[in-house]
């Protein structure tokens, strides 16, 4: 390294720390830097100043409902059956329900012998709801479905859900479903062509631990799942199902 | 299991985060007693809104929340860690609010929430009074010095898009900065002597 590139950098050292570089000039600088020990002293000697710049604004007592906010959800994500390996991708999830679909259509009868209890008793009910939404449909003249569902292993104990399909959309009902902090909602999401996309409503439980929401277009849909996510939803599943529900196609 | 609430008071910020990545929520309110007060208030110098400055203090302390193990000391002290992770997060909500350009002065008071201050422990109020200094210190930068750090730090802006919006040239927006932050560095320097 010459002094002249030292210097070509050094200029740089400053905006770097205020973050006022472009992603390709950050990543240049760091490059140089790991090998210039002048450069890795300026940061060093410089840092505490960027790190002075927030400290320099007025300080605001915040409001109480934040704090009340923020820490009823970390209660809840504290809580063990709420608590998640990490936050699961879009693709995550899909790789887990199509997981889950494979259980279910492999090995003797369709089911591998080590699928779980709670897959067991969706296929059953599935395959109840079936019969039952075709009694439901010739009654009101419309090709309605009954799936009920349970968590996979692991998942929020107890919740029990259903899709109430009606000409091309439908109905999830949830029940047993636990209370949530006021700060989170619960939003389903639908995987279609291998695509998980969100439901635009967003709901709650009520006192009984019932909620249900509409899903306006079921055609293609192939999984219907649910999370409890920050208020105002969010573009992708940031918690585990609460609940996973196949649609037999 | 959770340690109880006084006992982590006792602990440094970086023994809370341990702690924090154990799924602790005693260690974690805590650690939001100690630092949500200054990320609110940096959110909010940023995002110029209170409802978007809780947005992002909530969306960044849950973040903190969820990634607490993945925190490295090695890269600086919790504080500064945790004002890097807000602040990135309001310049990215300030981003995504087409055509609202940020505050651009230093000038909080007028807009201050009065509330009784809660009782301080030594190292908040420590912390205030360093950041009266480091307020006095950014206030009597030059102007065009003070410009730039602003522009760069609470705007989210490039030094390219600085030397642009001012209309001076790059050179002089990188030497602004420099002689801006080396300012405020001896003036810390002088403070610790």
């Amino acid at each position: 390294m010459t002094e002249t590139n030292h210097e070509r950098w050094s200029e740089d050292v400053a905006a770097y720390l205020l973050g006022a570089l472009e992603p390709a000039e950050t990543a240049e600088l760091e490059r140089h830097a790991e090998g210039c020990e002048h450069c890795q002293a300026e940061i060093r000697w410089m840092t505490p100043a960027v790190n002075a710049v927030p400290e320099s604004v007025t300080q605001l007592e915040p409001p109480r409902e934040l704090r009340e906010r923020v820490m009823a959800e970390v209660r809840f994500d504290a809580e063990p059956e709420n608590v998640f390996a990490d936050e699961p991708t879009a693709a995550g999830l899909l790789d887990r329900a199509y997981g889950w679909l494979r259980d279910l259509g492999s090995g003797p009868m369709g089911l591998r012998p080590v699928v779980g209890f709670a897959a067991a008793i969706l296929v059953v009910a599935a395959v109840a709801g079936f019969a039952i939404g075709g009694g439901i449909g010739s009654d009101s003249g419309k090709t309605s479905t009954v799936v009920s569902g349970e968590p996979p292993t692991g998942e929020a104990p107890g919740v029990t859900a259903k899709v109430v399909s009606s000409d091309s959309g439908g109905t999830l009902h949830l029940a047993n479903v636990k209370q949530i902090p006021d700060s989170r909602v619960l939003e389903a999401w639908v995987q279609r062509d291998g695509e998980v996309e969100p439901v635009e409503a967003l709901f709650v439980p009520d006192r009984k631990g019932q909620a249900s929401t509409e899903i306006p277009d079921m055609d293609g849909v192939e999984v219907v799942m649910v999370t409890t996510e920050p208020k105002g939803g969010s573009k992708s599943p940031t918690s585990s199902p609460l609940v996973t529900i196949a649609i037999p196609q | 299991m959770t340690v109880r609430k006084e006992k982590a008071e006792r602990l440094a910020d970086e023994e809370l985060m341990p702690l924090i990545g154990e799924k602790d929520p005693e260690a974690f309110e805590v650690f939001y007693d100690r630092h949500g007060g200054v990320a609110y208030s940096l959110a909010y110098r940023i995002v110029g809104e209170k409802a978007a400055a809780e947005d992002v203090t909530q969306e960044a302390f849950i973040s903190i929340w969820k990634s607490g193990a993945r925190f490295d000391r090695a890269r600086g002290s919790v504080r500064s860690w945790t004002l890097s992770i807000v602040r990135n997060r309001a310049i990215d909500a300030l981003r995504s609010r087409a055509g609202k350009a940020p505050k651009l002065t230093f000038d909080d008071d007028a807009v201050l929430e009065q509330r009784p201050s809660e009782q301080l422990t030594d190292d908040e109020a420590m912390r205030r009074e360093t950041a009266t200094e480091i307020r006095g210190a950014l206030g009597e930068l030059p102007g065009e010095q003070s410009k730039v750090i602003e522009l760069a730090y609470f705007g989210g802006f490039s030094q390219s898009e600085i030397s642009r919006m001012l209309g001076v040239p790059l050179g002089t927006v990188k030497g602004r900065m420099r002689l801006g932050l080396e300012k405020i560095r001896g003036e810390l320097a002088e403070g610790l002597a």
